[in-house]
């Protein structure tokens, strides 16, 4: 499996390079969602590549309600003063001065995120004009292909965050891994012609698509989130495919207390470091004990979903 | 002479592994006379199979924890400092490869060491400020041009600790306004960079470091000198 992303390919910009490398140095590794230093410092030492500063957990956001906007900047403030892995923060969807106060803070990357409410209906935000970097959920090769046009320099699945139920997170990655094997034979059998229609279907760029054809993958880092609850959600989402998986509310949410949520943390770690280990993935099942309990996607109404938002 | 095998281990519990791997494979036309084999190493009993090793980028941090959870610390050690093998570190694998690291995490991290040095993390700041610059490297060879060195979220050498001149300045950068850092080190078998050659298109370290791999080993086969060439197609040259 010798995908190699961006290096050997020359014509991307260093703008791009230095963005979509330090995703590239997150594979493997996990990032959490905290709300405060005491869950970051917990993170940080059960082994977390990056955390995630927001004022509430999704399964939070999703039980009080109204509406989810960027977090406090001095919460975001304290967490990068409390740990030295990279920090980064969510913005609502089009709210170019929600990212441009998180560039300011010196955020790692910007989560341009349907978690929070939209702010705007039409247009997601212009990603190259910044110079921190983003990651942005995807349920399909098309979504996935339109960010990164837009700049982003790593991608997710949407999932369906705050529920605690892998489901969603499972179809858009099997979604985003059927289309690109689609382009694939497109390139092989009708090669720019094939390229050119596929891409019209899929509303994507043809030359981002011809590229993830010749990659085999997509041509930025591609993580799990939304739904991933415990050790063997984190394997599977790895064994699909992904190269390195986010974990929203699993570790805190329904936790019994700090050492719990630090098992929970170690546990997931552990897991998507052995992802095809069984032995470690048994061990990391037992440290990770009780799970949130989660709400099934398939009992949430339409507008309760949160993928929908962006298109 | 029977042909030479070599294993050369990425250690891969997090991080730029596949990048360093597709380098491996295209600076290994280098050297046709030697059989390499690239291995990602995630136990004990893989590293026990490497005779030389590249630790990643990646974060410091974690992979600190899992190398410890997975006993694979001191294993790493003795790999370094008692077998003296090769071993190359990148970012975060500079950073494990120092004997000190400053601005770490609260309670400070445990490094492998090897490098009489010690490294500051994150030297530049945040993400915003990572860069690409021009260096200079004078190993790559004579009338070698500039190389593009990658620095994300990069660590430095902030001091040399050793006071016997064994560790080896290679690189230097310096960011306008900012004093000269120190960005590649040798000590023995043991180099480090801040930055990531592995994220260019370039060739150029990985070749050389394969050829002192080569000459470690004791069988060159190409003559004196390392060669050095810029990837497939190219005839390399002994300098």
């Amino acid at each position: 499996m010798a995908t190699n992303l961006t290096n050997g390919i020359s014509s991307i910009s260093d703008d791009f390079t230095v963005k979509a490398g330090l995703a590239q140095m997150l594979k493997g590794g996990v990032i959490m969602d905290v709300t405060n230093v005491e869950q970051a410092r917990i993170a940080e030492e059960a082994g977390a590549v990056a955390v995630m500063a927001l004022e509430r957990i999704p399964s939070d956001i999703r039980k009080v309600g109204g509406v989810a906007r960027m977090s406090n900047p001095e919460m975001i403030k304290e967490i990068q003063a409390a740990v030295t892995i990279p920090v980064m923060a969510k913005a609502r969807i089009g709210h170019i001065v929600e990212c441009q106060i998180l560039e300011a803070l010196g955020i790692d990357y910007v989560d341009e995120s349907e978690v929070l409410t939209p702010a705007d209906d039409q247009y997601h935000v212009q990603k190259t004009d910044f110079k921190v970097p983003f990651v942005c959920g995807c349920r399909n090769l098309g979504e996935a292909l339109r960010r990164i046009k837009e700049g982003a320099a790593f991608i997710r699945t949407k999932g369906e965050a705050g529920t605690g139920d892998v489901v969603e997170a499972v179809k858009h990655i099997r979604t985003v891994n059927a289309e690109i094997a689609k382009a694939k034979a497109a390139l092989a059998s009708e090669g720019e012609l094939g390229i050119a229609k596929l891409a019209r279907e899929i509303g994507a760029d043809p030359i981002l698509l011809k590229q993830t054809a010749e990659l085999g993958r997509l041509p930025v880092v591609n993580f799990a989130a939304g739904g991933v609850a415990t050790p063997a959600d984190a394997a599977l989402m790895m064994q699909l495919g992904c190269d390195g998986v986010f974990v929203g509310s699993g570790i805190f949410k329904d936790a019994l207390d700090a050492e719990h949520a630090t098992k929970r943390a170690r546990a997931i770690v552990k897991a998507v470091a052995n992802w095809t280990d069984k032995k470690a993935l048994i061990e990391a099942s037992i440290e990770h004990g009780t799970a949130m309990k989660g709400i099934s996607n398939a009992g949430l109404k339409e507008d309760e979903k949160l993928a929908g938002r962006g298109w | 002479m029977p042909p030479l095998t070599i294993t050369v281990g990425v250690l891969a519990l997090q991080g730029g592994v596949v990048e360093h791997i597709a380098l491996l494979n295209r600076a290994s036309a280098n050297y046709p006379s030697v059989t390499f084999h690239f291995l990602e190493v995630r136990t004990p009993e893989q590293l026990s199979l490497c005779d030389a090793l590249i630790i990643p980028g990646g974060e410091s941090t974690t992979m600190a924890i899992v190398a410890r959870r997975l006993g694979l610390l001191e294993p790493l050690r003795e790999f370094v400092k008692i077998n003296n093998k090769p071993v190359w570190g990148t970012c975060a694998g500079l950073v494990m490869l120092a004997e000190e690291a400053s601005a770490t995490k609260q309670g400070g991290q445990e490094l492998i060491g090897g490098l009489d040095v010690r490294v500051l993390r994150n030297k530049f700041g945040t993400q915003v400020q990572s860069f690409v610059a021009d260096l200079n490297l004078d190993f790559l060879g004579e009338g070698e041009g500039p190389f593009r060195g990658v620095f994300i979220r990069a660590p430095v050498v902030e001091e040399v600790i050793d006071g016997d001149g064994r560790v080896k300045v290679l690189g230097t950068v310096k960011k306008p306004g900012e004093e000269e850092d120190i960005v590649a080190v040798r000590q023995g078998n043991v180099f480090g960079t801040s930055f990531h050659p592995e994220l260019t298109g370039d060739v150029r370290v990985h070749a050389w470091w394969l050829g002192n791999v080569v000459e470690a080993l004791g069988q060159g086969g190409e003559g004196k000198g390392l060669v050095v060439g810029k990837g497939k197609g190219d005839a390399g040259k002994v300098y």
